[in-house]
């Protein structure tokens, strides 16, 4: 109960940022309907897209669970690891840690409220594709898309917390964050089609933590029939987020690393 | 009177240097003690250990009955600290911030009643970013009493305060221990040491030079402090010589440290001035303060 309280203070605590800072709400909600909206008019025309798996999906199916991935992963990977650095290397989490705070409601507040918001970004781009694309969404494929958020944050807020060890300043982690994201989104099958890139490269990405969160979405809203489902990339996604966690759990410091 | 602490022949090392060499002294309830240094003396590192957040390589530590290292989550709810140096996210307000921090604890003060005693009460509402460093640091102090502590670090606390805040955060600080809070502080300011503190000790190279009450630390040096500007082509020796008192040079003044024969002392020294026409300039006798007992303890008089 003490837990679950202190959870609920501390993703109260993130929401109250998240909400005032312009640069979270921009790149987590606006950038990644922006492009939704972009990419889908522009390629609107082209009707069918290759996905990953080697099928034809429509280009909004591509791009609404394709977005939504790499608009979780923006918001989550990036937010965690700025959010958590920042705090360190502020002394912000010596003190917690000198506190009677539970450890592990740290954590469970930076899922809880990543989910939360990475949820908005799916209410929101769901909406959008659904009522100007006229994406036919099915419960089912909701209910998909709930899983794959849920595993989602888990794996990204994972490898955030993995690499805070050598991430030594905030000023690193706020150029790291967009180097990362930016260079995996265009092997993911987000913006571009895998069809358009070499074969090697696409087989890599499907070995990375993006393209199998990009493909499950893509798979659960353009699947006619079924879930969608497809085994490969949630064993992928959950592998990157349980061994990051093991790798957090040895290195992460409470301490700052500047001295 | 019971202990909050008790430390023996504690000792840490970091490679080749001993940050903290052999100290012991103990802490009882509702006293103010201090620790007083230069930078660098092993003021913080004992602090640390205190705290629970260093281990100590030699010695036996004792705070509010453990091993701070091996505390448990009960021994955290009855400790406050405000750190050295720390920062809050720009965005939440007062209010926010401290709220959050009162939810860790089991019997945390009212938030309202927090902000207050550290004279933030108009700034509630504020968000921390729009504050000056001087209300951060009231903040950093509210985070540090929330949970209504039994024992209280502040390490430098009132360090870029201007001299009225720094006069109200004392009168906050005296009203904890009235309350019953022990308080350990260290501060690079003898004027809130000699107010504040019921005992205090002197670090210096990792070692306690001195210790006692302000006023026998004050004492033991002697009853008269003399002093005035050393004339640039005068030496101190002379000075010993003609009045027979040990004459310390500190920055661009002389200054002696008297106890009995302090007439006798001044006789010579202005007879002598007068017939060699000498002036000695911002002459004082008075008596001997804290800074005087610092400067000799570390070793700063040459």
């Amino acid at each position: 109960m003490r837990f679950l309280r202190l959870t609920a203070a501390q993703a109260r605590y993130n929401l109250q940022a998240y909400v005032r800072s312009v640069r979270t709400v921009l790149l987590g909600l606006v950038m990644p309907v922006g492009l939704l909206v972009i990419l889908s008019w522009v390629f609107a025309h082209q009707g069918q897209i290759a996905a990953a798996a080697g099928y034809q999906i429509s280009a909004i199916a591509f791009y609404a669970g394709g977005l939504t991935a790499y608009g979780l992963m923006l918001g989550t990977f990036t937010g965690v690891m700025t959010a958590v650095v920042g705090a360190r290397e502020a002394g912000w989490l010596k003190r917690f840690r000198a506190s009677p705070m539970p450890p592990g409601t740290y954590l469970a507040g930076q899922i809880l409220f990543n989910v939360l918001i990475s949820l908005a970004l799916v209410v929101v781009m769901m909406a959008t594709a659904s009522l100007v694309y006229g994406l036919h969404l099915r419960a089912i494929a909701l209910f998909a898309m709930l899983c794959y958020t849920l595993l989602g944050v888990f794996g990204f807020t994972a490898i955030a917390l993995a690499i805070t060890r050598v991430i030594t300043t905030p000023e690193m982690a706020s150029s790291v964050g967009p180097f990362v994201t930016i260079t995996l989104s265009f092997t993911s099958g987000v913006f571009l089609p895998p069809d358009l890139m070499p074969r090697w490269l696409v087989t890599f990405s499907n070995y990375l933590p993006l393209e199998p969160l990009a493909q499950s979405m893509q798979s659960a809203l353009a699947a006619p029939t079924g879930t969608g489902f497809e085994g490969r990339s949630s064993v992928v996604l959950g592998v990157w987020g349980v061994l990051s966690f093991v790798v957090a759990l040895w290195t992460f410091t409470w301490q700052p690393l500047r001295r | 009177m019971t202990n909050v602490i008790e430390v023996e022949g504690l000792t840490k090392r970091f490679g080749r240097l001993t940050a903290v060499d052999d100290v012991s002294f103990t802490v009882g309830q509702g006293e103010i003690f201090g620790l007083l240094g230069e930078n660098g003396a092993g003021k913080t590192t004992t602090l640390e250990i205190l705290e629970g957040f260093q281990r100590a390589d030699r010695g036996s530590v004792r705070v509010l009955g453990i091993d701070p290292h091996s505390a448990h989550r009960d021994w955290r709810d009855r400790i406050g600290l405000v750190l050295q140096e720390s920062d809050f996210d720009p965005v939440h307000t007062v209010t926010e911030t401290v709220r959050l921090f009162a939810s860790f604890f089991s019997h945390p003060r009212d938030v309202d009643e927090t902000l207050a005693l550290v004279g933030l009460a108009d700034k509630a509402r504020e968000r921390v970013g729009r504050l000056s460093g001087g209300q951060k640091r009231r903040v950093d102090v509210a985070l540090g009493i929330i949970g209504r502590p039994d024992l209280l670090f502040l390490d430098e606390p009132t360090t870029g305060f201007d001299p009225v805040a720094r006069s109200e955060f004392w009168s906050v600080i005296e009203g904890l221990r009235d309350t019953g809070t022990s308080i350990v502080l260290t501060t690079h300011y003898m004027e809130e040491a000699e107010r504040l503190c019921g005992r205090l000790a002197i670090m210096a190279k990792g070692r306690f030079v001195a210790e006692g009450t302000s006023s026998t630390l004050i004492s033991s040096l002697g009853s008269t402090t003399v002093r005035f500007v050393l004339p640039p082509d005068l030496d101190v020796a002379t000075l010993r010589s003609v009045t027979g008192a040990t004459f310390v040079a500190r920055d661009t003044m002389a200054v002696a440290l008297l106890d009995e024969g302090v007439p006798e002392v001044l006789l010579r020294l202005l007879t002598w001035s007068q017939a060699h026409g000498v002036a000695l300039e911002q002459f004082e006798v008075m008596r001997p303060t804290l800074n005087d007992v610092f400067l000799g303890a570390t070793g700063s008089d040459s």
